[in-house]
């Protein structure tokens, strides 16, 4: 069973370990030095990206309200945008070091507790999204690669790109429009907003009130994303199956089954490993227009409502989160990558 | 044994999806709009319903709004959304509230009032017998904290510093006597939109700026009592008992957030809501033909206006800007208003609901003071006569149809300054385009952010035409003051709030009488003086005045009375007699648990369909393993 060459080059020779410990130590304080200084890049260009924004954000926040002078003058020194931009940009570093994101104009408190609530409902919605579509992409590329051309195979890859394709906007509300509102003979079975209901129950039903309520928006973004497993799945596994291991595999009289599962798929499955660290990152940002229709309290929510208001301390704050979500992920991605596939260590 | 597997897998989804239909064959039947507030939401079914007719005893009479935003602040000295602020005028009590009928200001918390002869000093009579909700009676000291506190304190000044800039000094000689000083006269003393604060909960605070207010249930003196905020989600109101005008007819009003107004929409056909409000037109026509639901479609508070840079000033009478030059001319502003065909407009671009305007930028809902432009004081739609008036004032076409200065040089080209993405706004420049080539005027479209917009066309004045446009409160005092010289920016392009860049002495002469005028009748007549003012000399022209459009389920309704009363506005309009008013469909209960024991059946199915999946691809697996191991 673990005599196909795959295997044979997985595994380091023993007496190399501790090297191979070490060198993944010093691989990962590297990436971990590049992601930092990633994230102090983010710091510095948010900074200047939101300077240079067109427009004084005191006039756009008292706009429709009638303000004399001096008043405008106290909301820029509440702002701290009547200082010099050298001392405004070190107290800007200074504080978002603290984890300081500012105070939300809009609300009246503070950027970091706006993004405290509302990062359980995003994460909710983007992780059980992320894992049903990891799990379908994956399952159906496999298959789909394995008996490839075949009718299986056409008409999953078929609906995942036409599903890829389609705005998420769009198939959100069509989604509600028929499962939600209900429609013809298909009854209402979903809420049409939110995370919970006035009258949520406690307790364990709880839990179930809010995964009826999470059915639809998930529902939506697992069609948007799962294209994407699915295709980098299929294509990596029909590398895996053209290679002379699983001819081996084959000619040794192992079953379709096993060849597939033992020794096929847990090769092929390193791309969509690196896919999937890199989409967490995205798909936090990603989940705007899913937010949006079905009036999910999440990340995306604010900032739209940011961008509507414009409420720059919140557009600020969540714009360097989902870059920073962005960088960790990625560096993840990267040393995960190095423990699984050992012709990244040896490179 | 993979096709038993899959095989064994279809047939118990298929078990599992026919079993949730036995369970809830009502569903079907969902339109009727029978959800209740089920734990899930799910319908009854009708069969159960009936069933517990033999016990009929009073449901709680629940109404729900869906209001297409969130609260921004429980706190009524920081909140400032639509919403935010209707929820509190709700819960708090005001010194006074519109009539229902006329819109004057009528008692609130107020029992009387007067004013000394030099109409500086107002004197308040605070209403006898009314109560906090936590029982302790509501006296004048409590007003005099919550206005001193806006006065004094910054923070508390977010809200409704305006409201107060003009008050000297407020004391309470006693618990039923409030006496606010101010410095100039004051008309619109009655339209104070400050919620009085329980000065014995709220002293205790010691930051305005950062308190949140979301101790439950909530200290008011309003109808409702906030009990329940769930953040970005919904609040939950329960009637006052102790209301000084008497409980309201239902015992909750939840208000759920919907961010997406097609949602909103779904929720109210479905009857996830009762009442939604502030439609677009298109939503609004989605809802027609539903039998259980009532269009709502009345006179608006809003008007929608073009503005004119009319060749703008600074505070300091400094020009600014770059608008173009013939825009100065009234002549030439005049000539663009005969040019508009605002019934086409009313027709193409809201969709027919809305009423084209024949007056100034005050929708005739406010009938006291709406002004009409009547006989030959009327702009009629008139491109000949536009024609004429350009050719008069010496502003020749050229060759290429297009008018230049008179005295040659400069083309009348112009840029019209709109919102990105803005649909309506779009078509509307599409609509001004064409017309106002027709009369030699060629204009060219600028999408700006709402941010630049507002930046461009109130401080900076970089632009010639904009679009805009105002919700108007009962007194439309705010409204006009946007067209004063006063209102206009500093040098540095700071401060006002200008709509126009006007600066009229006739209309700033009757502004400070207005201001003045405590009789009610003279004061009407300048606010009318005004608007025919800024008519004739058009700094901007009134294109339309949208209808106020709205829905709610007749099932679950029983009456809303609105504001003004005859064919007013529900949700949006000030005061609170539309959620005061408010009764429900009276229904028999469902039996406990009803509608959360479908629910649960469906969830428990649900989940006991997953679990049984996953243990029959288990056993598939693990029965294929030992044979494996076998081999």
């Amino acid at each position: 069973m673990s005599t196909s060459p795959a295997e044979l080059t997985k595994a380091p020779p023993k007496d190399d370990r501790g090297g191979a410990r070490r060198s993944l130590a010093r691989y990962a304080l590297v990436k971990l030095g590049g992601a930092l200084l990633g994230i102090g890049l983010v710091v510095v260009a948010t900074f200047f990206l939101f300077r240079l924004i067109p427009g004084d954000p005191t006039i756009a926040y008292t706009r429709d309200v009638p303000v004399t002078p001096e008043q405008l003058a106290l909301l820029r020194r509440q702002m701290g945008l009547d200082r010099p931009l050298g001392e405004q940009f070190l107290d800007f570093v200074l504080r978002t070091l603290r984890l300081d994101l500012g105070t939300s104009y809009e609300y009246r408190r503070p950027v970091a507790e706006l993004i405290g609530e509302r990062v359980g409902p995003t994460l909710l919605l983007v992780g059980t999204g992320l894992a049903v579509a990891v799990g379908l992409g994956m399952w159906q590329g496999t298959r789909a690669a394995w008996r490839h051309g075949g009718r299986f195979d056409r008409f999953s890859t078929g609906t995942a790109l036409t599903l890829w394709s389609v705005p998420t906007f769009w198939l959100g509300l069509l989604l509600l429009m028929v499962f939600a509102a209900g429609m013809g003979p298909i009854p209402g079975l979903f809420p049409t907003r939110g995370m919970e209901d006035v009258d949520a129950p406690d307790g364990p039903l709880y839990l179930l009130h809010v995964a009826h309520h999470l059915v639809l928006p998930c529902l939506t973004l697992v069609a948007v994303v799962y294209a994407q497993y699915l295709l980098v799945m299929r294509s990596s596994l029909l590398d895996e199956i053209g290679q002379d291991y699983v001819t081996t595999a084959r000619a040794k009289g192992l079953r379709d089954d096993d060849v597939r599962r033992r020794h096929a798929v847990p090769n092929a499955l390193l791309p969509t490993v690196t896919l999937v660290f890199m989409q967490i990152g995205f798909v936090v940002g990603g989940a705007v227009s899913v937010e949006f229709v079905y009036s999910w309290p999440g990340l995306g929510l604010l900032f739209v409502e940011a961008i509507r208001g414009p409420d720059y301390a919140v557009m600020q704050g969540t714009f360097m989160l989902v870059c920073v979500a962005v960088i960790v992920m990625n560096t993840l991605a990267d040393v995960v990558y190095h423990v699984l596939d050992p012709r990244v260590r040896s490179a | 044994m993979l096709k038993t597997g899959a095989r064994l897998v279809a047939l118990s989804l298929g078990l599992s999806m026919a079993l949730a239909t036995a369970v809830l064959p009502g569903a079907h039947a969902s339109s009727s709009g029978a959800s209740g507030s089920g734990v899930i939401g799910l319908p009854a079914h009708p069969a159960l319903r009936a069933s517990a007719a033999w016990a009929p005893q009073p449901e709680k009479r629940i109404v729900r709004l869906g209001a297409t935003q969130s609260m921004d602040s429980m706190n009524p000295f920081l909140a400032v959304r639509l919403i935010s602020t209707s929820i509190h005028r709700w819960t708090y009590g005001y010194l006074t509230v519109p009539d229902s009928k006329t819109l004057k200001p009528s008692p609130d918390l107020a029992e009387s009032w007067k004013t000394s002869p030099d109409k500086l000093t107002w004197t308040f009579t605070i209403r006898a017998g009314a109560t906090w909700s936590d029982g302790k009676p509501v006296t004048a000291g409590d007003a005099a904290w919550t206005f001193n506190k806006i006065m004094t304190d910054d923070a508390a000044k977010t809200a409704n510093g305006p409201a107060v800039e003009n008050f000297d000094t407020v004391t309470a000689p006693d618990d039923r006597t409030l006496v606010i000083k101010t410095k100039k006269p004051q008309a619109s003393m009655l339209e104070l939109p400050i919620p009085i604060v329980p000065k014995h909960v709220w002293e205790g605070v010691p930051d305005i700026g950062t308190f949140e207010n979301e101790t439950y249930p909530a200290v008011g003196s309003g109808p409702y009592i906030a009990v329940e905020h769930s953040k970005n989600n919904y609040v939950k109101l329960k009637a006052n008992p102790s209301y000084w005008r008497g409980a309201p007819a239902i015992d909750e009003l939840h208000v759920v957030f919907y961010e997406n107004p097609e949602a909103a929409n779904a929720g109210l056909k479905k009857g996830d809501v009762d009442w939604i409000g502030r439609l677009a037109p298109p939503q609004f026509q989605a809802l027609a033909g539903d039998p259980n639901l009532v269009q709502w479609n009345t006179p608006g508070r809003r008007a929608s206006y073009l503005q004119f840079n009319p060749g703008a000033e600074t505070a300091g009478g400094e020009p600014i800007g770059d608008g173009h030059p013939a825009l100065k001319d009234a002549r030439v502003r005049r000539a663009i208003h005969h040019a508009i065909d605002k019934k086409a407009l009313v027709e193409q671009v809201q969709n027919g609901l809305a009423v084209p305007a024949d007056g100034s930028i005050i929708p005739p809902m406010y009938q006291e003071f709406f002004w009409r432009a009547e006989g030959d004081k009327a702009v009629t739609f008139d491109p000949a006569e536009a024609n004429r008036l350009l050719d008069e004032a010496g502003y020749a076409k050229g060759a290429d149809g297009i008018r230049t200065m008179p005295g040659g040089g400069r083309k009348l080209e112009m840029r019209f300054s709109i919102h990105t993405e803005d649909p309506v706004e779009d078509k509307l420049a599409q609509f001004l385009t064409g017309w106002l080539r027709d009369v030699g005027i060629q204009i060219t479209t600028r999408k700006l952010d709402s941010n630049k917009f507002t930046e461009e066309t109130g401080g900076t004045a970089l632009y010639d035409i904009a679009i805009s446009g105002w919700s108007v409160n009962p007194d439309p005092e705010e409204i006009l003051a946007t067209h004063l010289c006063s209102r206009r920016p500093t040098a540095s392009g700071e401060g006002g709030g200008t709509e126009s860049f006007f600066c009229d002495d006739k209309f700033e002469k009757l502004y400070q009488e207005q201001l003045a005028e405590l009789d009610r009748a003279k004061r009407v007549d300048l606010i009318k003086q005004m608007q025919e003012r800024l008519y004739t000399e058009a700094p901007v022209i009134a294109l339309y005045y949208p209808n106020n459009l709205e829905g709610y389920r007749k099932d679950r309704i029983a009456s809303i009375t609105p504001i003004p009363e005859d064919k007013g506005i529900l949700y949006g309009g000030s005061g609170y007699w539309p959620v005061y008013s408010l009764r429900a469909v009276e229904r028999p209960a469902a039996p406990a648990g009803e509608d959360s024991g479908n629910g649960v059946v469906l969830a428990v199915t649900a989940v006991a369909a997953v679990v049984a999946v996953a243990g029959i691809l288990l056993l598939v697996r693990r029965r294929r393993t030992t044979a494996d191991d076998r081999e």
